[in-house]
C-alpha cells in the first residue's frame, strides 16, 4: 500500500508515492507554472511512474502551512477530494516541519523559513536527534533582520532553509553560526510530506476531510484592516 | 431517458455550491451554501475570505448534493465546474477539488463558463426550452446580450462598455447606507417609492445599439445624493431606488427586444443574479407580452450561482465533446466566446 503525498505551499511543486519505506516515485518542480495547471498531472505521472493504482492508495498526505495562501489551497482541496473519493486517512503536515525534515541528525538548530512576504519570514527552530524531529518553539512571523538577530544569539549552529533564503543571501550580513542550506534543502519535498505522513498514519492520527483548513498563521487583510478600525473585542 | 449523472461545482464568487443532474434537465439536488453574512460586515465580498470559506465548505457541500440526490460517488459519470469569470482564488478551489475528484473517480471533467451556466438554468426551469433563443445577463459583474444558436453557438451581441448593472446597484446602495447585497434592497425600497420622481439618465439607450453603459447613469445619481446633501434637504431613500430602478430597467428591457427582433428570436430568457429583481422581471413579462415574444426567468434559486446550471452547462458541452484535461485552470477574466 501506498501514501500519495502532496507540497504546493510555495513555489515548488512536489508529489511523491511513498511504498511502505521504498519512496517509489517524485515529482519536484521549482519552475514559473502555477500549481493549478500542473498539480493533477504531476499526481498522474507520479503514480504511473511508481505503477500504483488508485486502489492502491491507502491514505493521502499533503502540506498545510504556512506558505502561500493560494497555493494551499489548491493543494488541499485536491488532497480533500481524493481521500473522500478513495475513503482513504487525510493526513495534513505542517509545512515547516517538511523542510526540517531534510535533517535527520544535527546539533545545529535548524531554522526553516516560509516567505511571509514584505521582508518577513515563517519561522520555527527544530531540533533533530537520531530522527526525532522537535520544535523548539512556535510558528512565528519575523523581519529577516529580526530572525538573523535571533540566529546569531544562539550558541550553536543555526542552519537556515527555505526557498525565501535568495531574499536574504547576499543582502544581510550573516552572524559566524549561520548556514544558509544549499539549493537542494532549501525546498520543501513531497517525500518528506509522506513520511512525515507516514508517521501520522502509524500513530493512527488523520484529519477530517470535512474541515480541515490550511495553517494560514495570518490573518486576511480585510479583517486585520476592520478591527484596526473597528477596534478590538469591541462589539 | 438519458441516465448520466454529472455532478456540478461552483465556487466563483461568495456561494460554495454542488448539485447533482440526471440526463441535462432534471435536478436531483443543488446545494448552495452562501456566504453572505460572513462579507456583510465588509460591505462586498472579500476574496481572500470568500477564498478561506470555500475549501472548508467544499466537501461538505459535495459530499450533501450527493446525499441529497441519493447517488454515491460512484454513480458520478462526469464532474462539471466553473472555471471562470469570478474570483481567482475562489475558482481554484472548486477547480483543485473538480478535477482531483475526476481523476480520483476515474470520469471525464468539463470546464464551464460561470455566464454560460447563467444561461443554461433556464433549461433547468423549463425543461421544454430549446435554442435558438436570445438570451440577457445580468449579475454582478456582467451585463450582456446573447444569441443562443443551439447549445454550443453563442453570439455575443452586446455587453457592457464600464459597470455591469449589478455593480451599479451595490454602489447606489452602499451610498445610500443599505446594507450588502444591495441589489435585493434597492429592489425591496423601490416598491415604496415614485419611480418618476427624479429624472435620471439613461445612458447608451440609442436604438440598433445591443451595447450597455451604467458608470454615466451611476454618476448621476451620486451626484444627486451630494448635491441634496449639500442642500440640507432630506433624502427620499424609496424614491431615490425606485427612480434609479427604473433607468436600469427600462434600458435593460428596450435593448433586450429591439436584440430579440434583430436576431429575429421569438423567445427571450433572463439570466444571472439581478434576474431576481422583481421589477425587471415583471416589466419583461409585460412588455414580451405586448410584443407577443416568449419570455421566461429561471426563478430565484436558480438565478443565484448554483451548481445545478454548471452541471446543465456541463452535460450540454460534454455531449458536444468538449471535455478539459488535467491542466485545467481558472481564467478569472473569462468572458462570452466569440
Amino acid at each position: 500500500m501506498s501514501i500519495l503525498a502532496i507540497e504546493t505551499a510555495t513555489q515548488v511543486s512536489s508529489v511523491a508515492v511513498l511504498t511502505g519505506t521504498k519512496l517509489a516515485s517524485e515529482l519536484t518542480m521549482q519552475a514559473k507554472l502555477t500549481h493549478s495547471e500542473t498539480l493533477m498531472a504531476h499526481v498522474e505521472q507520479a503514480m504511473k511512474m511508481a505503477a500504483v493504482k488508485r486502489e492502491e492508495v491507502e491514505a493521502v498526505a499533503v502540506s498545510i502551512g504556512p506558505g502561500s495562501f493560494t497555493g494551499l489551497r489548491i493543494g488541499l482541496a485536491a488532497a480533500k477530494a481524493m481521500a473522500y473519493a478513495w475513503e482513504v486517512p487525510l493526513l495534513g503536515v505542517p509545512t515547516l516541519e517538511v523542510l526540517a525534515q531534510h535533517f535527520w541528525s544535527t546539533d545545529a538548530c535548524i531554522l526553516p523559513l516560509i516567505d511571509a512576504q514584505k521582508g518577513n519570514a515563517y519561522a520555527q527552530p527544530f531540533s533533530a536527534r537520531a530522527g526525532r524531529l522537535q520544535p523548539e518553539g512556535p510558528i512565528a512571523v519575523q523581519s529577516f533582520g529580526e530572525i538573523l538577530d535571533w540566529a546569531g544569539k544562539e550558541q550553536r549552529p543555526v542552519v537556515l532553509l527555505g526557498d525565501v533564503l535568495r531574499k536574504i543571501e547576499g543582502k544581510f550580513e550573516l552572524p559566524a553560526n549561520v548556514h544558509l542550506a544549499p539549493a537542494h534543502l532549501r525546498m520543501p519535498r513531497a517525500a518528506n510530506v509522506a513520511v512525515l505522513g507516514a508517521a501520522r498514519l502509524a500513530a493512527s492520527e488523520s484529519d477530517n476531510v470535512m474541515d480541515l483548513e490550511p495553517l494560514y498563521i495570518r490573518r486576511s487583510e480585510a479583517e486585520v484592516l476592520w478591527e484596526k478600525r473597528h477596534g478590538e473585542g469591541k462589539s | 431517458m438519458d441516465e448520466i449523472l454529472t455532478l456540478g461545482i461552483e465556487s466563483s464568487c461568495d456561494e460554495t455550491s454542488a448539485a447533482v443532474l440526471q440526463g441535462g434537465r432534471e435536478v436531483l439536488s443543488n446545494v448552495i451554501s452562501t456566504q453572505i453574512p460572513v462579507h456583510q460586515k465588509f460591505g462586498g465580498v472579500v476574496p481572500e475570505i470568500a477564498s478561506r470559506k470555500h475549501i472548508v465548505n467544499i466537501m461538505p457541500v459535495i459530499d450533501e448534493a450527493l446525499r441529497k440526490a441519493n447517488v454515491t460517488k460512484k454513480d458520478i459519470d462526469q464532474v462539471a465546474v466553473t472555471y471562470g469569470p469570478g474570483l481567482v482564488g475562489a475558482l481554484l478551489v472548486g477547480v483543485s477539488a473538480a478535477k482531483s475528484l475526476a481523476f480520483a473517480l476515474g470520469v471525464p471533467l468539463i470546464g464551464v463558463n460561470h455566464l454560460e451556466g447563467h444561461i443554461f438554468a433556464n433549461f433547468l426551469a423549463d425543461r421544454e426550452l430549446e435554442p435558438p433563443f436570445l438570451a440577457l445577463v445580468v449579475s454582478g459583474g456582467h451585463t450582456a446580450l446573447v444569441d443562443v444558436a443551439d447549445y454550443d453557438t453563442f453570439r455575443l451581441l452586446g455587453q457592457t462598455r464600464d459597470d455591469a448593472a449589478g455593480e451599479a446597484f451595490d454602489k447606489i446602495a452602499r451610498v445610500m447606507g443599505l446594507p450588502y447585497p444591495g441589489g435585493p434592497e434597492i429592489d425591496r425600497l423601490a416598491k415604496e417609492g415614485d419611480p418618476f420622481a427624479i429624472d435620471f439618465p439613461r445612458a447608451l439607450d440609442k436604438a440598433g445599439s445591443s451595447e450597455f453603459s451604467f458608470s454615466g447613469l451611476k454618476s448621476a445619481v451620486l451626484a444627486y445624493l451630494n448635491s441634496e446633501k449639500m442642500k440640507g434637504h432630506e433624502i427620499h431613500r424609496a424614491n431615490v431606488a425606485a427612480s434609479f430602478q427604473r433607468s436600469v430597467v427600462e434600458v435593460l428591457v428596450h435593448k433586450a427586444f429591439d436584440a430579440a427582433q434583430q436576431a429575429g428570436r421569438k423567445t427571450l430568457v433572463l439570466a444571472g443574479g439581478v434576474a431576481s429583481n422583481s421589477n425587471l422581471e415583471a416589466r419583461l413579462t409585460e412588455e414580451a407580452k405586448a410584443r407577443g415574444i416568449h419570455f421566461q426567468y429561471p426563478g430565484r434559486i436558480l438565478c443565484t450561482d448554483n451548481a445545478a446550471m454548471i452541471a446543465c452547462r456541463g452535460y450540454y458541452q460534454a455531449k458536444a465533446g468538449h471535455l478539459s484535461d488535467a491542466y485545467l485552470n481558472a481564467v478569472p477574466g473569462l468572458n462570452f466566446g466569440v
